[in-house]
């Protein structure tokens, strides 16, 4: 057998246990905060910009400009974050100096989530005794409670809690911590505790109307027209919808009738229009590459919908976005795997 | 369990969600986006009309993102879900532009075929005579559903034929299969497809024809296998 002479003590070094992850220590951390810093001011300087007004926007900017990367993956190129992002939060150590725990629920291994638990159940009786005092003196249980907004909230989710207990969670004591909480809100007194329950509940944006709508332009005839962008698998799609029209569609300088021989594909491109009830009162001209005869049809169905929405109101908006004009539609073709026919017929099975 | 199988898939996107009551293997979609609703008129009800679970609903699906509408659905009178289902099965190799063609053909000779039955009639049976062809395909499609059907449980090394409930879903899968393979099987080479389906829809509607009959038929067989009703566990 070859021995190898010239290596490493690292390799050397054989049959180790595994010490668990890597543990920084706030030294360490400090430290890493300092270069971080000082690491930002040098490279605004050497960007020319002023050190002090120098956003972390500004440090990818710079880091990409001066690290080009064709990497795919955006989390193997390189990074300059403020060490706080970069290195996990991690638990400090849990003992004392004479090996004593500090918290006493520390030997049932998750110290955390038992206190939680243990917590959440104190503000549960207190809400119930809270709602006997009521019954004793008044005998009603004042039923204030408008129906929290269910579809405004949401509960934190599992990884959530697990970043903000600093352990980890599994399934079940998740779900039995979400039962809890449901149990906590469903009784009348639950607002009380208000403050609490906030905690563990974060705001949904309401209406998932993120997207700005971009206002009307007006050409040299003085006639109303907006454009859209539209994709599908791989085709892409570009609508101009003219107000005062007379529902014209025109594809790549050919009329729709004979660039879309298939009804179901006109059927599509109309299906915007006839949504709102707007079939004869706009023209459309549009561009469309790529994709095949039904990908075209999707890509230019979603670009016309959303030219649609500046001549619309917010309702209607909604209402085309509830119907599922306004999402991009995420379908591509499934590629296919190594020791299969396609992406999901197997091989001929022989029995030899 | 839910989110590990979210996770492991690895095809979901980063966006955690709770977990779905029938998780789908692979979908392109989160599990939080909702199905489209592509009808007009259930957004021109005013609010009052609307129940408790309705109002709950609408909320909902203010907070949540939605799925592109599917090229066969829209919102135009003559787009029919049931149509669409039908087309998709007669459908063979992708060709749907034939399949389509074959549908529409079919409605045509229906109507047609009634049209004549109308206008030869006396004038007191013109009023029974239905002439719509969505109403009769629909009718149709109704009365060849089975209401109940055979699955084969396995006892003690034998194999039985046990009577189950069946869903909506398989109900109409059915149905429309029966009707399809009935009309590719038995009938003459010269004949198009479209004259013997509009013939066996006729024949469903009135409840008459094979494929009324193949129902009986699985009716009876439950009824002679009612001894292991008892097999079923679900």
């Amino acid at each position: 057998t070859l021995r190898l002479i010239c290596t490493t003590t690292a390799v050397q070094r054989k049959n180790v246990g595994a010490s668990g992850p890597e543990k920084y220590t706030e030294a360490f951390i400090k430290k890493q905060i300092e270069e971080f810093n000082l690491g930002k001011r040098h490279l605004a300087n050497m960007m020319g910009e002023d050190p002090e007004t120098f956003t972390q926007e500004d440090i990818d900017r710079a880091i990409a400009y001066l690290f080009p990367s064709g990497l795919f993956d955006k989390q193997a190129r390189p990074l300059m974050k403020h060490p706080t992002e970069v290195f996990p939060e991690q638990r400090k150590i849990q003992w004392g100096e004479d090996g004593r725990p500090f918290h006493f629920l520390f030997y049932t291994g998750k110290q955390s989530y038992y206190s939680l638990m243990h917590e959440t159940y104190e503000k549960l009786l207190t809400v119930q005794k809270h709602q006997d005092q009521l019954i004793a003196q008044d005998s009603s249980i004042p039923l204030q409670k408008e129906k929290r907004n269910l579809a405004g909230s949401r509960w934190l989710t599992k990884i959530e809690l697990e970043e903000m207990l600093l352990e980890k969670v599994s399934d079940d004591d998740y779900s039995r911590f979400i039962q809890l909480l449901q149990k906590l809100v469903a009784l009348p007194c639950a607002d009380i505790e208000e403050k609490y329950i906030q905690k563990f509940s974060k705001e949904v944006p309401v209406q998932l109307q993120k997207v700005v709508i971009e206002p009307l332009q007006y050409d040299e005839r003085g006639v109303a027209f907006s454009t859209g962008e539209g994709q599908r698998k791989t085709a892409r799609a570009t609508a101009v919808v003219y107000d005062n029209g007379t529902g014209k569609i025109t594809v790549n300088g050919i009329d729709i009738l004979h660039y879309f021989p298939v009804l179901q594909d006109r059927e599509q491109l109309l299906f915007p229009f006839q949504f709102l009830g707007r079939i004869g009162k706009h023209d459309m001209v549009c561009t469309v590459s790529g994709g095949g005869r039904s990908a075209q049809a999707g890509a230019i169905r979603l670009a016309s919908a959303k030219a649609l929405r500046s001549f619309v109101t917010e309702k209607e908006v909604e209402f085309m976005r509830q119907a599922g004009l306004l999402t991009v539609d995420p379908r591509v073709k499934e590629r296919k795997k190594p020791g299969q026919e396609g992406p999901r017929r197997k091989f001929t099975w022989k029995k030899r | 369990p839910c989110h590990d199988t979210a996770r492991a898939l690895g095809d979901s996107p980063a966006s955690l969600v709770p977990c779905r009551i029938m998780p789908v293997r692979w979908s392109r979609y989160n599990p939080s986006y909702l199905e489209p609703e592509v009808k007009k008129e259930s957004y021109q009800k005013p609010l009052e009309e609307l129940t408790e679970e309705e109002r709950e609903q609408m909320e909902l699906k203010a907070v949540r993102p939605i799925k592109a509408a599917p090229p066969t659905l829209s919102s135009s009178v003559f787009s029919d879900p049931m149509i669409s289902k039908f087309t998709n099965m007669m459908m063979k190799s992708g060709n749907k532009v034939l399949a389509r063609s074959l549908m529409s053909q079919t409605l045509e000779t229906i109507k047609r075929k009634q049209l004549e039955k109308y206008h030869k009639a006396p004038e007191n049976e013109k009023v029974t005579i239905e002439c719509n062809p969505y109403v009769i395909f629909h009718q149709a499609l109704k009365n060849c559903q089975p209401i109940i059907g055979l699955s084969n449980i396995t006892k003690g090394g034998k194999t039985y034929q046990v009577p189950v409930p069946l869903t909506d879903n398989r109900k109409r899968f059915l149905a429309m299969k029966w009707l399809i393979t009935e009309c590719r099987e038995h009938k003459h080479r010269r004949t198009m497809m479209p004259e013997k389906l509009s013939q066996e829809l006729l024949l469903a509607f009135n409840n008459e024809g094979p494929v009324i009959k193949k129902k009986h038929v699985l009716h009876k067989m439950a009824e002679a296998n009612r001894a292991y009703a008892h097999f079923r566990w679900w």
